[in-house]
């Protein structure tokens, strides 16, 4: 069975504890930037956590959503593209192809929710953090996009070894890191295709909309938030 | 090795003297396509000016004009179909952004089509010794017929002379 | 030769002939100045774009508002040449060259752009099509290879445009000189004699082209404006971007050509050939194309306030009343306010007015780009991720390099070519057919042209 990978976020879950972005990097070796370019603007988080306001205090309210490459399926960084770099695979997913990228930046600018990143120098890791690097993810070099790719080395790993084990994906088997790692299981991750999977059902919860839907970008992720209807 | 002909020419001031010039000539036996007018610009509206008028540069540049639409047809939709990747949910032959690839391959082959009918049109470049006389950058126009056994000399000489030509020369050239 | 003719030749030719020491300072003045902004594009190329202001989210600035800067200070060129050709304005002739000189550099100096823009610039051929043993194509969906192709036609379209019509006056310079400079002349002039063939040959040709690169030059600052009106960002994705861009790109190309020639007068004593009246009816055009520009302003920006559209709103406040309020009203100002004012009144329309009203709308123009690009992007739909920017100076450099770059290569072509088409502006002194003194005999209505 052909698999379309989505994703849940329930933002009446969501802490904000940043535990995720933490963890994408971890995973995905994103470099930190130090805090002279962070400064400048130059951070990349793949995964980042938004802070709102909201009310007059003393009624303050403090809202948080994760906000990462929503995959859409009609995504406007791919066109753009004069390389093919950014292209939509079989699975759903927005591929970013690093060998193909040669920074024209055209998609991040594209992107109608700023996911995107640009290496914009090489990325250093001082010795020992070298240690940590995932052999399981490409190291980008300078001049290079990069964003979430739903962890798309543990996609591939894990329905390799289904596939091998010949048996079918059990649902919640397997995460991207930042759903492994949310502990309010605020984010969750899964088979659209698989009609029983939570996501698939969660995805046509009442309390789901899609991130700035009236563009027509056809995310792949579903924000949960407000009670039920009825 | 090209045959060096002998060629008689008179150097004129006016293009009306030029033009008088052409038609002693003509009266004289020439046929038009031996007489050759070499001047610093062009003079649409004299006679001497009339022929070699054609159409061929156009309709040239329109025939490339269509190979180049074929070829950007082919080139877009060709590389999409060989390969398709999809790409924002857009179909993989995408005929709207296709036709901006199309239209300026068609201008690019008619343009280049065109320049290149002019320089064989044009007979450019050209690097035999031609007739010619550098006296024609001082504003000169040049008339000039090729002496063939057949020709007699004077009767050509008299004609240029009697326009009124600043100075009659006989050289060598190449074709 | 008439007396006039030949003192035309020789006034136009002296500068190709006579050269005086300040020539040769002007020269290593702006080559100094090109040089910097070469060693600015080593020094990101091996450190990487990180050495510019750019950021996240504001991807583009300096470098893509450089680019259709210079695309489209080159669509000078085009409307002189091509469309005043065909409609047989006869004021042209001295001004045809100095024209297409700047739509040829100009073009080479704003497709530099894309290469340099690049975070891999290394990798700028992949934007060719050309088979590869990785069997990839270029996106022939993308903006960016269309403007590939768009700008590679319109450049070979305006060098040849350019070239073309120099071959005669190559000609004439190999006939008048000896030594090397015969011989260099000589080759570029590709054996030019000037029979009546090769000058019909060549009217079909020019004619062709004037036909064929109006279209391109259309399409040219078309697709570069698609590079922002294809992403769907507020106040971005507008349809009224094509003719808004291509409206601009002729407004600050008939600026450029102003200033050009302003400048080509006084240092080259073209006086007797760059006459008042011609700066009259370039700043006439100047006038009708502020007009239009501030046409296209209005409807943008009220159907922007109308339709009160949220994140359009954000970029819209952004540049009227926020952070780059100073700038856009600037832009206005110079753009608009002054160039109305200056060039609608015959008095103020001087040679001095015009050139004054063309310098504040280069600079006008340069900062619309600007304007269209930074603050949409550092305003994008999702707030906390707004942003802003600031450039740095290798940036600036590369900026000040481009106009140290556009001076050298005008200085240098005026030294080696006639800045004015000699053998056009000698047809246009011809006198019409029925003014010629011409003795008449029975055969004299043969020299009448079949209308």
């Amino acid at each position: 069975m052909s698999h379309r990978w989505g994703m849940v976020v329930d933002l009446d879950r969501c802490t904000g504890c940043e535990a995720c972005v933490v963890a994408c990097h971890a995973e995905n070796n994103i470099p930190t930037v130090g805090p002279a370019e962070a400064a400048r603007g130059r951070a990349m988080h793949w995964l980042r956590v938004e802070r709102y306001w909201e009310g007059e205090f003393p009624d303050v309210r403090l809202k948080f959503r994760p906000v990462l490459c929503q995959q859409c399926n009609a995504a406007p960084c791919e066109p753009v593209c004069p390389t093919y770099a950014s292209h939509h695979t079989e699975e759903g997913l927005n591929a970013q192809v690093y060998n193909r990228c040669i920074g024209t930046r055209y998609c991040a600018n594209a992107c109608s929710y700023n996911v995107r990143f640009f290496n914009f120098f090489n990325p250093v890791w001082e010795k020992p953090l070298h240690l940590q690097l995932n052999p399981d993810v490409s190291l980008r070099e300078v001049g290079v996009m990069e964003k979430c790719t739903f962890c798309v080395q543990r996609i591939k790993a894990k329905t390799q070894q289904v596939k091998a084990e010949n048996r079918e994906l059990k649902d919640g088997e397997l995460k991207p890191a930042c759903a492994q790692s949310c502990p309010a299981t605020a984010i969750l991750f899964g088979d659209l295709n698989d009609p029983e999977s939570q996501v698939s059902r969660l995805s046509r919860s009442s309390r789901g909309e899609k991130l700035l839907e009236e563009l027509g970008t056809l995310p792949n992720i579903t924000y949960l938030k407000g009670q039920a209807e009825a | 090795m090209a045959a060096r002909l002998p060629a008689m020419y008179g150097l004129f001031e006016q293009p009306e003297a030029a033009q008088l010039a052409f038609r002693s000539l003509r009266q004289a036996g020439v046929a038009e396509s031996d007489i050759t007018v070499i001047s610093s610009e062009p003079f649409e509206h004299f006679e001497f000016s009339h022929r070699d008028r054609s159409l061929t540069l156009f309709r040239l540049a329109g025939i490339g004009g269509v190979l180049g639409f074929i070829i950007g047809v082919s080139l877009t939709a060709g590389t999409e179909v060989a390969w398709p990747i999809n790409v924002g949910n857009m179909p993989i032959l995408a005929w709207w952004p296709n036709l901006v690839i199309i239209f300026e391959m068609t201008m690019l082959s008619a343009i280049l089509t065109t320049v290149v009918s002019l320089l064989v049109t044009a007979r450019l470049p050209s690097r035999a010794a031609s007739l010619y006389d550098p006296e024609v950058s001082d504003g000169k126009i040049l008339v000039g017929v090729p002496l063939r056994s057949d020709r007699t000399p004077d009767a050509i000489r008299r004609a240029l002379d009697a326009a009124g030509a600043l100075v009659v020369k006989t050289a060598e050239f190449q074709k | 030769m008439t007396d006039s003719a030949q003192k035309m030749t020789e006034d136009l030719l002296r500068p190709l002939l006579v050269t005086s020491w300040r020539f040769y300072v002007v020269v290593l003045v702006l080559f100094g100045i090109v040089l910097l902004g070469v060693g600015a594009f080593a020094y990101q190329v091996d450190r990487g774009i990180g050495v510019w202001g750019l950021n996240w989210p504001v991807f583009w600035a300096f470098d893509i508002t450089n680019f259709v800067f210079w695309i489209g200070i080159s669509h000078a060129g085009t409307l002189i040449s091509a469309i005043l050709r065909l409609v047989n304005a006869g004021w042209r002739r001295p001004v045809t060259r100095c024209a297409e000189v700047i739509t040829a550099f100009a073009l080479m100096i704003g497709a530099m752009f894309p290469i340099v823009h690049l975070g891999r610039p290394w990798l700028f051929f992949w934007l060719m099509p050309y088979p590869t043993e990785r069997q990839i194509w270029p996106n022939f969906r993308s903006p960016l290879v269309w403007d590939f192709f768009a700008i590679s036609t319109y450049l070979t379209g305006s060098l040849l445009f350019l070239y073309l019509p120099t071959i005669p006056d190559f000609a004439l310079v190999r006939d008048r000189t000896t030594g090397w400079r015969r011989k260099v002349y000589g080759a570029l002039a590709l054996g030019w004699r000037g029979t009546t063939r090769q000058w019909h040959r060549l009217e079909s040709a020019m004619q062709i082209m004037a036909i064929a690169i109006i279209p391109v030059a259309v399409s040219v600052h078309t697709i570069v404006s698609f590079d922002f009106s294809m992403a769907i960002v507020p106040m971005w994705h507008s349809t009224i971007f094509g003719p808004y861009f291509v409206a601009g790109a002729i407004f600050s190309g008939i600026a450029a050509l102003i200033i050009a020639m302003a400048a080509l007068r006084k240092f080259l004593h073209l006086e007797a050939y760059l006459h008042p009246v011609h700066f009259e009816n370039l700043g006439k055009l100047l006038l009708m194309m502020s007009l239009l520009w501030g046409y296209f302003v209005f409807a943008e920006r009220l159907t922007t306030w109308y339709g009160n559209e949220s994140s359009e709103m954000s970029v819209f406040w952004a540049t009227q009343r926020g952070s780059y309020a100073p700038l856009y009203w600037t832009m206005v100002t110079v753009n608009f306010i002054v160039p109305v004012f200056i060039l609608s009144f015959k008095k103020l329309r001087t040679v001095t007015g015009c050139v004054i009203a063309s310098c504040g709308v280069v600079a006008g123009m340069w900062l619309e780009r600007f304007l269209i690009i930074v603050p949409t992007l550092s305003h994008k739909y999702l707030s906390y991720s707004w942003g802003s920017y600031r450039p740095r100076i290798p940036e600036i450099l590369l900026l000040i390099a481009t106009f140290g770059a556009m001076g050298l290569l005008y200085v240098l072509f005026s030294k080696f070519v006639p800045i004015i088409s000699i053998w056009e502006l000698k047809v246009g002194e011809q006198p019409e057919i029925e003014d010629a003194e011409v003795t008449r005999d029975e055969a004299s209505t043969l020299w009448r042209t079949n209308p």
